[in-house]
Parts: structure tokens; C-alpha cells; sequence
């Protein structure tokens, strides 16, 4: 692959200054939630970014609508038009935009370019999904039923090539171990090793997961261990209780599907103080994808997109206080750690277990418990890591705001087999 | 003077490249692309080159032999369906070919045990083969033993 590509600075500088999101919820069981649609779901987050940013509909001038998997999902290929009406946006631009799990941090990108040209200075961008079910029949959108495996597990290969890798086999094979793999073999570690390291990540993001309120899963593996009859957690990890699923990943590393939205409103820099007192800036976002054929994707993207946004900013990884990262595959979070260096290459499993990446810890990451505490809403979850980001740093996240109140943040968008976004937000405040 | 007109299949009658490659493996062939700058195998094969970025390639063939670098089995999460129901042991992992080209594939043969014996002497070699899946023949690998 060519790492030839140098980012220019925007024309104008773009800063995020409302935040709104639903919480991440089965939408098929839970019953104060059955029955919500997409157009309600977005509309909500929708509404609550434009509340936080201080403006009406009549204020927003254009939007954008991410959805991992509108068709199957939702049997809908336009949903843009299909959600403008439930927010007040009727008859205004917009657009859909579809790339797997990485939509929502896309989407950050969609809405920084719209503002940054010139074209528009208050744009919502927002991201909806539900993944826990799909429409019952040819119904009314209210009418759902749960996704079932067979309809899931053969569409989950419609993220890959179909001229080639699909049916090669290796890409899809390959997508969730690849990178642990290699990792362990590099380092020279034990598969129990590994299996321990997993462990208390997920035991750590569940920890933050349990103080947010918007977390789909928020009970902690010491209350499910104690539940199962075990006095030791580790072990209660180590059981059958938490079955493997891949060779490295247990259900604990394996992201939890939900519904949900979240979306933000975006201005230029210069305009922000106008909508609040702490806008949050978007200082750049790098780019790269790879088809699951080519060998240790996630870690040649990562490291390419990371490098064209250390580039354009100027900043290192030195200069990070908070790092998001999409770990629907688990390992993904300290991996992906290690290539930015936010964690020191061949030690991040290490810091993760002394509990270091935890809210808590001196590292801290995915405070709010990641896809596999906070729920995996595929397309919406970039937007709920965003919204996530700009809480911490305005210091409003509650029990779990990180110790020192994070000036940049960086979050590592990942998904679709596999697109990635390396964003660096700053505060203006 | 509509008669006088070019027909579009004169100016834009581009050849079948995804077609030729499945076909190829029908044959046991294993047709590649070749970049006429840079000389890099782009494989499987594309229209231009993705290791230089130049515009132009041409068609090659490979032998299908190279060398496993590593490998993982698939649980419940990330198992190969069509290969699950067809009882077939298999591994996925990352194969470079003599000619150059690097791709995640499919390695037959391969259980715990065998696993077990070649962990260690990564890379070995693999050859070609070329399975019949009904609609389509497909090409994974196997130990060159």
C-alpha cells in the first residue's frame, strides 16, 4: 500500500458544539424501548444535540444520516429523507452515508468537510441504528422483530470484497485474530497470557460501563461472578460462563449489538463561542482503508491513519489525554493503543494488566465501556464514542470522568472490513 | 448517417477481469496482473497498481506456491460457513506467494495437532489447490509436504 498522503490544513476550522445521544438499549426486549424507530431514535439525539448547541431545526442548515446497515435492518436505502421530517429538517439537504462500524466517526469527517469548505456553517451529523432486530415483514416501521443468526451471520459477509476475498475465504477468517495473533507471537506471550490481558480489559471498560448510564450492559463481572457462584473473578473470566468465541476472544471481547443513536452540531471555530462555552475543535482526521484480504489490515491502517493526522497537527501521541478506539473485536483496543502510542509498543498489555487503561487509570480509554460494555449500535457507535469524548472533555461525565480533564482526544474509528479514521479533538475552552 | 455512428461496444469493450480469474481457477490457473511500471504482481488481479500506484497492468499467472506466515483457527464467531459444512479442517492465514503477493487465505489440512507442529517452523511452504465449491472453484492451500 502507497503511505503517500499528506493532509492539508481545512479551509476553515470546525468545532463541535452540541452533543446528543440515546442510550444504547435492546430495542426487541426491552420493553420501554420496543416499539421506538429510526426516525424517533434519530430525532432524539437529533433534538438533544440541537438543545445542547442552543438552536432550533429552523437553525440548522444541512445534515447527515449514518446507518451501518439500513436495507437489512431497517429495509430502507434512503433514510436521510425518511428521518428529516421527525426533526424539523423537511425539505433541507442531506445526505445517508454507509460504512459499517466505522459510520459514526465518518460521519464527524462528512460534517467537518461540509462546514470546513465553506458550503454550510451549522450542520448536524448524526447516526442511527438497530441491530438487535430487523422489520417483521412488510409492516410499519414500530413493528419488529429479533435479528436472527441466520440472517445476521450470512449479511456479516456482505462487508467483504465479493469479487475476491469473500469467496478466497482467508479475509473473513482472519478479521477478528489476525492482530491478537501477530501481537502474541511479536511479544513472545502465553495464550493464557493473552486470555488474562483480555480479561481485565473488558473487566475494566465494564467498570466504567456500569457509572453510565447510557451503557447497555452496566452489571460488573465481580456482581455477575459472585452470581455464578464464583469468589474469584479471574476464574469466573477464565469459565464457561465466558465461552471462547474466536481462538483469542471470549463473549467479554465480543462486542454487545444494540440500538441507538447519537449526533452532533458542528459550526466553524470562529462561531463557536456563540452556541456554547466549551466548543470542542476537530484538529484533524486521517484516513485509510483496507479490504480484510490484505494481511494485518487493522494494523497498517491504524498506524497510516495515525501518522497522517500526527502529521497535519504536529502533535504525538505524547500530546493525547484520551483515546477512543471501536473494539467491536476486543483486542482491537490495546492493539490499537500501542500502533498510535498512546500505549509504548510491546507494553500496552502491561498497562492494561495494572488497570492503567481504565477510566481510572493514568491511560485512560473507552470510558464508556467500549462495544462490549457500552453496546454496539454498529453505525451509531463512532457518533455515542464522540459523544462520549466532548462529555469528558468539558469534565461532565459524573463518576466516570477521567482524572485530569482531557485536552485532546483521539479516536480511532474502525469498521466496514475495515475502514479507518484517526480523529484528534482538542478543547477550545 | 445514424448508420455511420460508432457503436459503444468499439470505443469501451474492456475485458472481463474478475470473470477470467474465477474461470482460470475452474482451468487451474491462477491468473494475476502485472504492473508494467513498477513490475509488481497485483493479486488477485485489478485494473491498475495498487503497490506503486501506476495506471497500467497486464496479465500474468502464478504457480500458487508460497510460504504460510501465520495462521488462526475460527470459533463460533468467525467460522467459514461453506467450509464448516462441507466437514473440512482448515485454518485462515496470511500466505505469500513466490511471486510476491501477500493475501489472507484459507489453508486446508490443518488440525490442532499438525498446528502444533509447524507453529513453530513458520513460514512453511504451501501449494495450490483448487476446490470445487459447485457455482465456482475457488483456490486455498495446503501444506507442501
Amino acid at each position: 500500500m502507497l503511505t503517500n498522503v499528506k493532509l492539508n490544513k481545512n479551509m476553515r476550522s470546525v468545532s463541535i458544539v452540541g452533543i446528543g445521544a440515546t442510550p444504547f438499549f435492546n430495542g426487541v426486549e426491552n420493553p420501554t424501548y420496543k416499539g421506538l424507530t429510526n426516525g424517533e431514535l434519530f430525532g432524539h439525539a437529533a433534538l438533544d444535540a440541537m438543545a445542547d448547541a442552543g438552536v432550533e431545526p429552523r437553525d440548522v442548515q444541512y445534515f447527515f444520516h449514518g446507518s451501518a446497515n439500513p436495507h437489512v435492518l431497517n429495509h430502507c436505502i434512503t433514510p436521510n429523507l425518511q428521518v428529516a421530517d421527525w426533526f424539523g429538517m423537511r425539505g433541507k439537504g442531506s445526505i445517508s452515508h454507509s460504512e459499517g462500524c466505522c459510520t459514526g466517526y465518518i460521519a464527524l469527517e462528512e460534517a467537518v468537510f461540509a462546514v470546513a469548505s465553506g458550503a454550510y456553517d451549522i450542520v448536524l451529523s448524526g447516526c442511527s441504528e438497530q441491530g438487535t432486530g430487523m422489520p417483521d415483514g412488510n409492516t410499519p416501521a414500530f413493528m419488529r422483530v429479533p435479528l436472527t443468526s441466520e440472517v445476521l451471520f450470512p449479511d456479516l459477509d456482505s462487508i467483504f470484497d465479493r469479487a475476491y476475498g469473500r469467496y478466497l475465504g482467508g479475509g473473513p477468517g482472519m478479521n477478528h485474530d489476525d492482530w491478537i495473533n501477530y501481537y502474541a507471537k511479536e511479544n513472545h506471550l502465553s495464550k493464557e497470557t493473552i486470555d488474562d490481558v483480555l480479561a481485565h480489559q473488558a473487566y475494566d471498560f465494564r467498570r466504567a460501563a456500569a457509572l453510565c448510564p447510557r451503557a447497555i450492559r452496566r452489571k460488573t463481572y465481580d456482581e455477575m461472578a459472585k452470581e455464578a457462584g464464583y469468589d474469584d473473578v479471574w476464574e469466573y473470566m477464565r469459565s464457561s460462563n465466558n465461552p471462547k468465541m474466536t481462538q483469542y476472544l471470549r463473549t467479554s471481547s465480543d462486542s454487545c449489538v444494540a440500538d441507538g443513536a447519537a449526533a452532533c452540531i458542528v459550526v466553524p471555530t470562529e462561531m463557536a463561542k456563540e452556541f456554547t462555552d466549551k466548543p470542542v475543535k476537530v484538529l484533524g482526521i486521517g484516513a485509510s482503508v483496507l479490504d480484510a484480504i490484505v494481511p494485518h489490515l487493522e494494523k497498517k491502517a491504524t498506524a497510516e491513519a495515525a501518522r497522517q493526522v500526527f502529521e497535519l497537527t504536529g502533535l504525538t501521541a505524547d500530546d493525547i489525554d484520551l483515546l477512543y478506539v471501536n473494539d467491536f473485536i476486543g483486542s482491537s483496543a490495546f492493539l490499537a493503543a500501542e500502533e498510535i502510542g498512546y500505549l509504548p509498543k510491546g507494553e500496552g498489555w502491561k498497562y492494561v494488566l495494572d488497570g492503567r487503561i481504565a477510566y481510572d487509570g493514568d491511560k485512560p480509554m473507552n470510558t464508556n465501556g467500549g462495544r462490549t460494555s457500552y453496546g454496539h449500535a454498529f453505525g451509531a457507535s463512532g457518533m455515542a464514542d464522540i459523544f462520549e469524548a466532548v462529555t469528558q472533555m468539558r469534565g461532565e461525565a459524573g463518576e466516570r470522568q477521567v482524572k485530569k480533564l482531557p485536552k485532546r482526544t483521539f479516536l480511532r474509528g474502525f469498521g466496514g472490513a475495515q475502514n479507518v479514521r484517526a480523529i484528534i479533538l482538542e478543547s477550545d475552552f | 448517417m445514424s448508420n455511420e455512428r460508432i457503436k459503444t461496444e468499439e470505443f469501451w469493450n474492456p475485458e472481463h477481469i474478475v470473470e477470467k480469474f474465477w474461470n482460470g481457477l475452474k482451468d487451474g490457473v491462477i491468473y494475476a496482473r502485472k504492473c508494467k511500471e513498477c513490475g509488481a504482481i497485483e493479486f488477485p488481479p485489478h485494473l491498475a497498481c495498487n503497490t506503486c500506484g501506476y495506471h497500467e497492468t497486464e496479465w500474468t499467472t502464478l504457480t500458487g506456491k508460497g510460504v504460510l506466515k501465520s495462521f488462526v483457527f475460527t470459533g463460533v464467531l468467525n467460522a467459514r460457513l461453506e467450509l464448516e459444512d462441507r466437514g473440512l479442517k482448515y485454518v485462515c492465514g496470511e500466505v505469500q506467494l513466490d511471486e510476491g503477493p501477500d493475501i489472507n487465505a484459507v489453508v486446508l489440512g490443518i488440525n490442532k495437532k499438525k498446528a502444533r507442529e509447524i507453529e513453530d517452523k513458520l513460514p512453511v511452504r504451501v501449494r495450490p489447490v483448487f476446490y470445487d465449491m459447485g457455482r465456482y472453484t475457488t483456490l486455498f492451500f495446503e501444506l507442501d509436504e
